[in-house]
C-alpha cells in the first residue's frame, strides 16, 4: 500500500514539475513562432531568414518542426475548435491546400497585401495564396517540374539528352520503350495511390480538377485530364513505367540506377544527389508536354507558402516575412547557396548564385534553368477540393485500368463530386 | 441488511473516479460530436442540416466501400487472431517448454515495433520487386510478380496479415495472465482421468478463460472496426478504395480534405452503433449474465 | 508420439517467432545502413551505425523526447492501473443492477473513433488553459489526462475479478480488514499477473500514443517519441537510416517493460497465494 502511494505521488510530481520550468516564456513579446516541416529545406530557410533579418523591431523566431501531415491535423484541430491557443504566428501550408484553409476558417489568416508586392512572385503562385483579391500567403518555394534524366544510360541506349528536349509524352513513351528493350530499365515509376503526375500533366495545359472558379468540377470532357489518364495507362501498359507503392521505393528506383528518369518538382534534387556515385551522370530538361496545343513543357508539383495567423504578433510576423522572403534578393542568393532552395521571388533569379554550375548535374546551370521554366508554369486556381477529388480519381483510375472507357470513368467521377 | 447497504455504498466509491474521468474526457466530447453530426460545412462555417449527414452516408460510395472493407477485416481477422493467440498462450504456458521467455518476447515484439517501421517494411516486403515476389519467382512458383498491393483482394489479405501479425502477441498477453488463474490441480485431475491435450484445451482452458476471451473478442472487434493505422500506412486505402477503412475515412474527412467535421462525426456514430450491436451479440453468445 | 508432438510445438513456435522477429530484424539492420541502402532493401548489417547515431543526436533532441515519453508513460501506467482496477473490482464485487447499467454506459466510451473527439476535446482544453494553465494546452498533463481512465482497462479488470477467488474476500472481512484494505492487501497482490499484463499494455499504448499528444503538445521541448519519429520521416529527402535508428531506440523501453513484467507469467506460480 505504501509502495503504491509512493508511486502515485512520484508520478504526479513528475508531470507537475515538468511544467514549472517554462510557464512564463510566452509573455516575451519579441517571440514569434513558426511551424514548418523539413529541417534541410524550409526549416533551414527560416533559420537563415532569422539570421538575415535586419528590420527595426527585434524578432526572436521560434521554429517548431512538425511533419506536414501533422501540421494539417494540428491546424484543423486547433482552428476547428475555435481556440487560437497554441497556434503559431507563421505556418507553412502546401499550395494545393491553401484555399481549403483560407475559406474554411475566415478571419483566421492575416492579410499580407500591404506587406508584399504580387508582381515580385511567380505568376502561378499568386492565385492559390490569395482570396477575394487579398494576398494571404507569401509565396515561398517552387515545385517547378523537370525531367531529371540519366545521361549515361541514354548514351548506352543510343540517345542523347537533346532527344528528350521539347518532346511530347508520346515521344517520351516511344523512346522509353526502346530504352527498356535495350537496357531492361524502366523510364520512371508511378504510384496508383498518388496522382501527382496527373496534376503535373493537367497543369502543363492550364487545366485542373476544377474550373477557373475553383468550385465547379471539371472532370468529364476535360481533354487535358483525359490525355493525362491515357498517358498514365500507356506508360504502365507499355511497361515504360514501373510501379512503386512507397516513397522509399521511388527513391530506391533512381538511386539504385534501375530507373532512368524522374518527373518531379525541384525539391527532389537532394534525394537524387543522395547517391553520390551517380555524380556527373544526371541532367535536367523541361518535362514532356501533352499532345494539346495549350500544353507547355513546364508545370508544378507541390510547393508551399507562408501564412500569418491573425493573433498577437501578426504585424511583427508579417514584417519579418516582408523583410526577408518578401524583398531581400541577397537573402535568396544565400538561400540558394546554403540550402539549395529555389524560391519564387522573381528578382532573385537575377542574382549570381542562380548561375552556379552543378557538377552533379554534369555542370548544368540547373537553378537558372529551373527559374526560367518557373515563369512559364500556367497559373491555376487549385480551389478547395484537390485531395478529395483526387481520391475519387484514384478509384476511377482503377476502373479505367480494369477496362472501362476513359470518358465513362471521368463522367462517373464528375457525378460523384457533384453529388456532394 | 445493513452490511449489504454499506458495501453497496463503498462499491460506488470504487467506481467514482473512473466515472468522473470518463464523463469529462469521453462523454462530454462525444456529446459535442453528436451535436456536430447534425451540422455541415467547411471548417468553421457550419450550419444546421438536421439528418442530412446521415442520409448522405447511404449514397456515398467511399463510405460504402469503407464499410464493406471494415466488415471483411472483422469477419476474417478477429477469429484468426483470437484462435492463434489462444494457441500460443497455451503452448507458452507449458511449464516443461524450454526457451519460453524467448518465444514470448518474440511473439510479442510486433506489438512494440513502431508503426512507421513496420509499414515501411510491409510495403517493401510486398512490393512488386519485394522479397516475397523474388522468393516465389526464385523457387519457380510464379513467373510474373504478384501485385500484392495493387490488387484489391490481395491488398486486403496483406492488411489482414498485417493486423494479425501486429496484434496476436498483444492478445496473447491477456490469455497468459488469465491462464495463471487456473489452478494447476484442475489440469492434474483431468490428466488422471485420461483427457488428451485437445480435450483439456476445449473442456477446461476455454471455459475457464471465458471472461478473458469475451474481453479480447470485444476489444478486438472494437479495434478492428476502428482500424486506421494499417490501412493508412501500408496501402493508404488503395488500390482505389480497395482497403480504405471507416476510421481512415473519418480522418480524411476531418484532416486530409477540406474539413467537414459534421459529416465526419456522423460517420463516427455509425461506427458506434455497429460496435454496440456487435458487443451485444458477443455478450449474448458468451452468456455473460449469470 | 510424445516426442513428435514436442517437435511439432517447437517447429510451430519457431516459425511464428521467425515471422514475428523478421521485420524487427530488418529494422535493426536498417539502422546500421546508409539511407540509400535502406531504400534498396539491404538485409545485411552495414557500417553506418555511428554515422547515423551522430546525425540523429546532432539533429534532434532524442534525450528530451525519451524523458517526456517516459514521464507520460510511467505516470499514465501507475494512475491508470489503480483507477481502473478499483473500478473493475467495484463493478464485479459490489455488483448491482444500477452499477451494471453504469458499466455498460462506460463501455460506450470505447466505441467512438478518437479522431471524432479531437476537436471538442481541444476546445475543452483551450478553456481549461484560461483557468488552470498547468493542465492546459501544451502541458504533459494535458497529454495524459484523457488516457488515464479507459473503459478498456476497467473492462479488463472486471473480467479478471470474475476469475478471482471470492472466498478470499470473506476471509479478509472476518479478519477485520476494511473494504479498501481487502482490495489493496488481498486483491492486488493475488492479481499480479493481471496487473503485469495491464502494465505492459498501458505502458505500450501510452508510449506509442500519437494523435492526441500531437495536437495538444506544441513546444519542441514537450515533444514525445512518436512525434519525433514522425518528424524524422517528414522531409522531402528523409534519411531512412537515421529514422530506423530512432525507431530502434524508441522500441527498447517497451520491450524492456515487457521483459521485466513477463516474469509474472510463469506457469504454476499461483499456488503460493491461494
Amino acid at each position: 500500500m505504501r509502495r503504491i502511494g509512493l508511486l502515485l505521488l512520484i508520478s504526479i510530481l513528475l508531470v507537475a514539475c515538468s511544467e514549472t520550468s517554462d510557464t512564463k516564456g510566452n509573455n516575451d513579446s519579441n517571440e514569434i513562432t513558426a511551424w514548418a516541416w523539413d529541417p534541410k529545406f524550409n526549416i533551414a530557410a527560416l533559420e537563415l531568414a532569422e539570421k538575415s533579418y535586419d528590420g527595426e523591431e527585434e524578432v526572436e523566431l521560434k521554429i517548431i518542426e512538425n511533419a506536414q501531415d501533422d501540421i494539417i491535423s494540428k491546424l484543423n484541430t486547433g482552428l476547428g475548435s475555435g481556440t487560437m491557443k497554441g497556434m503559431p504566428n507563421i505556418v507553412l501550408i502546401e499550395d494545393y491546400r491553401a484555399q481549403s484553409f483560407l475559406q474554411s476558417y475566415p478571419d483566421v489568416f492575416y492579410d499580407l497585401s500591404d506587406y508584399l508586392n504580387a508582381e515580385d512572385f511567380a505568376d502561378y503562385k499568386i492565385e492559390p495564396t490569395s482570396l477575394d483579391g487579398k494576398m494571404y500567403g507569401l509565396p515561398f518555394d517552387t515545385g517547378v517540374t523537370g525531367l531529371f534524366i540519366r545521361t549515361d544510360i541514354l548514351e548506352e541506349a543510343g540517345y542523347t539528352v537533346e532527344d528528350f528536349k521539347d518532346i511530347t509524352w508520346d515521344e517520351y513513351i516511344e523512346m522509353g520503350k526502346d530504352i527498356r528493350e535495350k537496357t531492361g530499365k524502366h523510364m520512371l515509376t508511378l504510384d496508383f495511390n498518388d496522382l501527382g503526375i496527373i496534376r503535373v500533366m493537367a497543369q502543363s495545359a492550364g487545366k485542373w480538377y476544377l474550373e477557373e472558379d475553383g468550385v465547379t468540377p471539371d472532370l468529364a470532357n476535360n481533354e487535358a485530364l483525359k490525355e493525362s489518364f491515357r498517358i498514365f495507362k500507356t506508360l504502365i501498359d507499355e511497361d515504360v513505367a514501373g510501379i512503386h507503392t512507397d516513397w522509399s521505393q521511388l527513391l530506391a528506383g533512381f538511386n539504385s540506377g534501375d530507373v532512368v528518369s524522374a518527373v518531379q518538382g525541384s525539391w527532389i534534387i537532394p534525394s537524387i544527389k543522395a547517391e553520390e556515385s551517380q555524380s556527373g551522370k544526371w541532367e535536367v530538361v523541361p518535362i514532356p508536354r501533352l499532345n494539346l496545343k495549350e500544353s507547355v513543357s513546364a508545370s508544378n508539383l507541390g510547393g508551399s507558402s507562408f501564412y500569418v495567423l491573425n493573433i498577437d504578433g501578426k504585424e511583427k510576423a508579417a514584417e519579418f516575412l516582408k523583410n526577408t522572403f518578401g524583398s531581400n534578393v541577397e537573402f535568396y542568393q544565400d538561400l540558394m547557396r546554403e540550402v539549395g532552395a529555389v524560391g519564387t521571388f522573381l528578382p532573385a533569379a537575377e542574382g549570381e548564385a542562380y548561375q552556379t554550375e552543378d557538377a552533379f548535374f554534369s555542370g548544368q546551370k540547373i537553378y537558372a534553368d529551373l527559374a526560367s521554366w518557373m515563369e512559364q508554369v500556367p497559373p491555376i486556381n487549385y480551389g478547395i477540393h484537390t485531395y478529395s477529388i483526387e481520391d475519387i480519381l484514384i478509384v476511377e483510375m482503377q476502373n479505367y485500368f480494369n477496362g472501362q472507357d476513359v470518358d465513362k470513368v471521368l463522367e462517373s467521377a464528375q457525378k460523384q463530386v457533384e453529388s456532394r | 441488511m445493513n452490511h449489504k447497504r454499506k458495501s453497496q455504498t463503498i462499491g460506488w466509491v470504487f467506481v467514482l473516479i473512473s466515472t468522473v474521468f470518463i464523463t469529462i474526457f469521453y462523454f462530454y466530447p462525444m456529446f459535442q460530436a453528436l451535436l456536430l453530426s447534425f451540422k455541415s460545412g467547411m471548417g468553421n462555417n457550419l450550419e444546421n442540416v438536421g439528418f442530412s449527414n446521415y442520409k448522405r452516408l447511404f449514397g456515398d460510395p467511399t463510405f460504402i466501400a469503407a464499410l464493406k472493407n471494415t466488415f471483411i477485416y472483422l469477419i476474417f481477422q478477429v477469429p484468426i487472431m483470437i484462435i492463434l493467440a489462444l494457441v500460443f498462450s497455451v503452448l507458452l504456458n507449458d511449464p516443461k517448454l524450454r526457451f519460453k521467455g524467448f518465444f514470448r518476447i518474440a511473439i510479442f515484439l510486433p506489438a512494440v515495433t513502431s508503426l512507421v517501421a513496420y509499414s515501411v517494411i510491409f510495403k517493401n516486403i510486398f512490393a512488386q520487386n519485394g522479397i516475397i515476389n523474388k522468393f516465389l519467382i526464385d523457387i519457380s512458383l510464379i513467373s510474373e510478380p504478384i501485385q500484392w498491393l495493387t490488387n484489391p483482394i490481395l491488398a486486403k489479405i496483406v492488411i489482414i496479415m498485417a493486423i494479425t501479425w501486429r496484434w496476436t502477441g498483444y492478445n496473447m498477453i491477456f490469455y497468459l495472465s488469465g491462464l495463471q488463474n487456473i489452478d494447476a490441480s484442475i489440469y492434474e485431475a483431468a490428466r488422471m482421468d485420461g483427457a488428451n491435450a485437445f480435450q483439456i484445451f476445449t473442456k477446461i482452458t476455454i471455459p475457464m478463460l471465458k471472461p478473458i476471451i469475451l474481453f479480447t473478442s470485444i476489444t478486438s472487434t472494437i479495434g478492428t472496426l476502428q482500424i486506421f493505422d494499417e490501412t493508412m500506412n501500408i496501402t493508404n486505402g488503395g488500390p482505389g478504395n480497395g482497403t480504405v477503412s471507416i476510421s481512415q475515412y473519418i480522418y480524411n474527412l476531418s484532416f486530409k480534405y477540406t474539413p467537414d467535421f459534421g459529416y465526419a462525426a456522423a460517420v463516427s456514430f455509425v461506427i458506434v452503433i455497429l460496435i454496440v450491436l456487435f458487443s451485444l451479440i458477443q455478450f449474448r453468445v458468451a452468456g455473460d449474465r449469470k | 508420439m510424445k516426442v513428435f508432438k514436442r517437435a511439432f510445438t517447437y517447429i510451430f513456435l519457431s516459425v511464428a517467432a521467425f515471422f514475428s522477429i523478421f521485420p524487427f530484424f530488418w529494422m535493426v539492420v536498417s539502422s546500421t545502413n546508409k539511407s540509400v541502402d535502406v531504400t534498396k532493401g539491404r538485409l545485411l548489417p552495414g557500417s553506418h551505425l555511428f554515422e547515423n547515431m551522430k546525425n540523429l543526436f546532432e539533429t534532434v533532441n532524442m534525450g528530451q523526447a525519451l524523458l517526456n515519453s517516459a514521464m507520460i508513460a510511467i505516470a499514465t501506467t501507475v494512475l491508470a492501473l489503480i483507477i481502473a482496477s478499483l473500478a473493475g473490482y467495484g463493478f464485479e464485487i459490489y455488483r448491482s443492477r444500477k452499477k451494471d447499467i453504469l458499466f455498460n454506459i462506460l463501455l460506450l466510451s470505447m466505441m467512438i473513433p478518437f479522431a471524432a473527439l479531437m476537436v471538442p476535446l481541444y476546445r475543452m482544453f483551450g478553456g481549461i488553459s484560461q483557468t488552470l494553465p498547468i493542465i492546459g494546452i501544451d502541458t504533459l498533463a494535458a497529454a495524459l489526462l484523457p488516457t488515464i481512465t479507459t473503459a478498456f482497462l476497467i473492462f479488463f479488470f472486471r473480467q479478471n475479478t470474475k476469475m478471482f477467488a471470492k472466498e478470499l474476500i470473506e476471509a479478509g472481512r472476518i479478519d477485520g480488514l476494511s473494504e479498501l484494505g481487502i482490495f489493496f492487501k488481498i486483491f492486488m497482490p493475488s492479481m499480479k499477473t493481471a496487473y503485469a499484463a495491464a502494465a505492459i499494455i498501458t505502458f505500450m499504448n501510452s508510449w506509442n500514443n500519437y494523435l492526441w499528444p500531437l495536437v495538444v503538445l506544441q513546444s519542441p521541448e514537450k515533444q514525445t517519441i512518436p512525434l519525433l519519429i514522425s518528424n524524422l520521416g517528414s522531409s522531402y529527402s528523409p534519411d531512412y537510416g537515421v529514422s530506423f535508428l530512432a525507431i530502434v531506440i524508441a522500441t527498447i523501453p517497451t520491450a524492456l517493460v515487457f521483459f521485466l513484467m513477463q516474469r509474472h507469467f510463469v506457469a504454476g506460480m499461483m499456488g503460493s497465494v491461494k
